[in-house]
């Protein structure tokens, strides 16, 4: 799966802000601890007129999970 | 023009002393509409969404069938998942509580709501231990899938002191649910689509159905304790992590009291009648 990859300081200007009336930002870690949002094409589309358009300019890599925790 | 009182035309201006109810009360008239049927269709459009007229049709005979079959009211939240945008589908078709809202990452359809699996999640702002109308002896879960994707939870949350509350429809052969116990109940599953639900309505008693059908039915005690974190669609909510998710599209989902075998017979026949409505069914 590609997504946007985020410094620190771009996730914590994003973790849970709202873009939309419904809709926040979540970001998922890698296997590295690297940040990365993943959006879907309706997101892009929405994002896209608004102030937050700067994150669709982000650099894009292939998210590596890390390994799951056992199902609790 | 002649003053009908109630009955005043649609189109006509409120006269002084008048209350925009009296408005709610002709358009619930002129259209037909149960009354809970027309208040989700208004908190859709509040919410900037909207809805078609199959999609009210549809919705309105579902609440219209499940209050004449008394499941209606053992409802907290019910998502029917209609309109196809995140302002409709984060709306409680059963109240105005527990509205939703979604993470980045979901896919809206007029068939229904795919999440990616990985970090996209519906947060329905439900917590159990605020919901002083269910016990841990008292609660069922439901979702309906008609595209399934390899994963784990479609939905559900994990609080240690409370146990585990989640759907996985398919996973390694098997299906899992729990409601309130640390430690979950396997049953051999080959069905990945369908109505799945998980409930408890009797002391230490655990039902698992899948469109209907009991999968599961076995005496399995659960914590005393209610959970205290958020239940999420999509992803399971771990602890406060979301994770172990599910692609699988999610065409509806309720949250809310235990349902006898009975009750999930006809939940069950009044989900499959909407879905069939709206051309989703599986």
């Amino acid at each position: 799966m590609i997504g946007y990859i985020l410094t620190p300081e771009q996730y914590e200007q994003v973790q849970g802000q709202y873009f939309a009336t419904d809709i926040f930002f979540n970001c998922v870690a890698d296997i590295n601890g690297v940040w990365f949002l993943m959006l879907s094409q309706q997101d892009i589309v929405i994002i896209a007129p608004t102030s937050w358009v700067w994150v669709l300019t982000l650099p894009q890599g292939e998210y590596t999970p890390p390994p799951p925790p056992p199902l609790p | 023009m002649p003053d009908f009182g109630s009955f005043r035309g649609f189109s006509e201006k409120l006269a002084q002393g008048q209350t925009p109810t009296q408005l709610g009360s002709i358009g619930s008239f002129v259209f037909g509409f149960d009354a809970d049927a027309l208040a989700f269709f208004n908190r859709v459009t509040t919410a900037g969404g909207s809805l078609s007229d199959t999609e009210k049709t549809a919705v309105n005979t579902l609440v219209v069938q499940m209050k004449a079959d008394g499941t209606w009211s053992l409802m907290k939240a019910i998502y029917p998942m209609v309109g196809a945008s995140a302002a409709a589908c984060s709306r409680n078709l059963k109240s105005d509580d527990f509205n939703g809202s979604f993470s980045t990452g979901w896919t809206f359809a007029s068939t229904g709501v795919n999440g990616n699996g990985t970090s996209a999640f519906m947060n329905t702002n439900y917590i159990q231990n605020n919901d002083t109308s269910v016990s841990t002896n008292d609660f069922h879960q439901s979702v309906y899938i008609n595209n399934f994707v390899s994963g784990a939870a479609i939905q559900g949350v994990f609080d240690p002191p409370a146990g585990e509350c989640l759907i996985i429809p398919l996973r390694s052969g098997n299906l899992t649910m729990n409601s309130n116990n640390l430690t979950d109940v396997n049953v051999a599953n080959a069905i990945s689509l369908g109505h799945f639900v998980c409930a408890r309505y009797q002391l230490n008693s655990l039902q698992y159905y899948i469109s209907g059908v009991s999968k599961l039915s076995t005496t399995n005690t659960p914590s005393s304790v209610k959970s205290s974190l958020n239940y999420y669609l999509g992803l399971l909510n771990n602890n406060g992590t979301a994770n172990f998710g599910s692609a699988s599209r999610i065409a509806f989902s309720t949250i809310g009291q235990g349902l006898t075998p009975t009750q999930v017979s006809n939940f069950y026949t009044a989900v499959q009648a909407f879905q069939t409505t709206l051309s989703r069914q599986v």
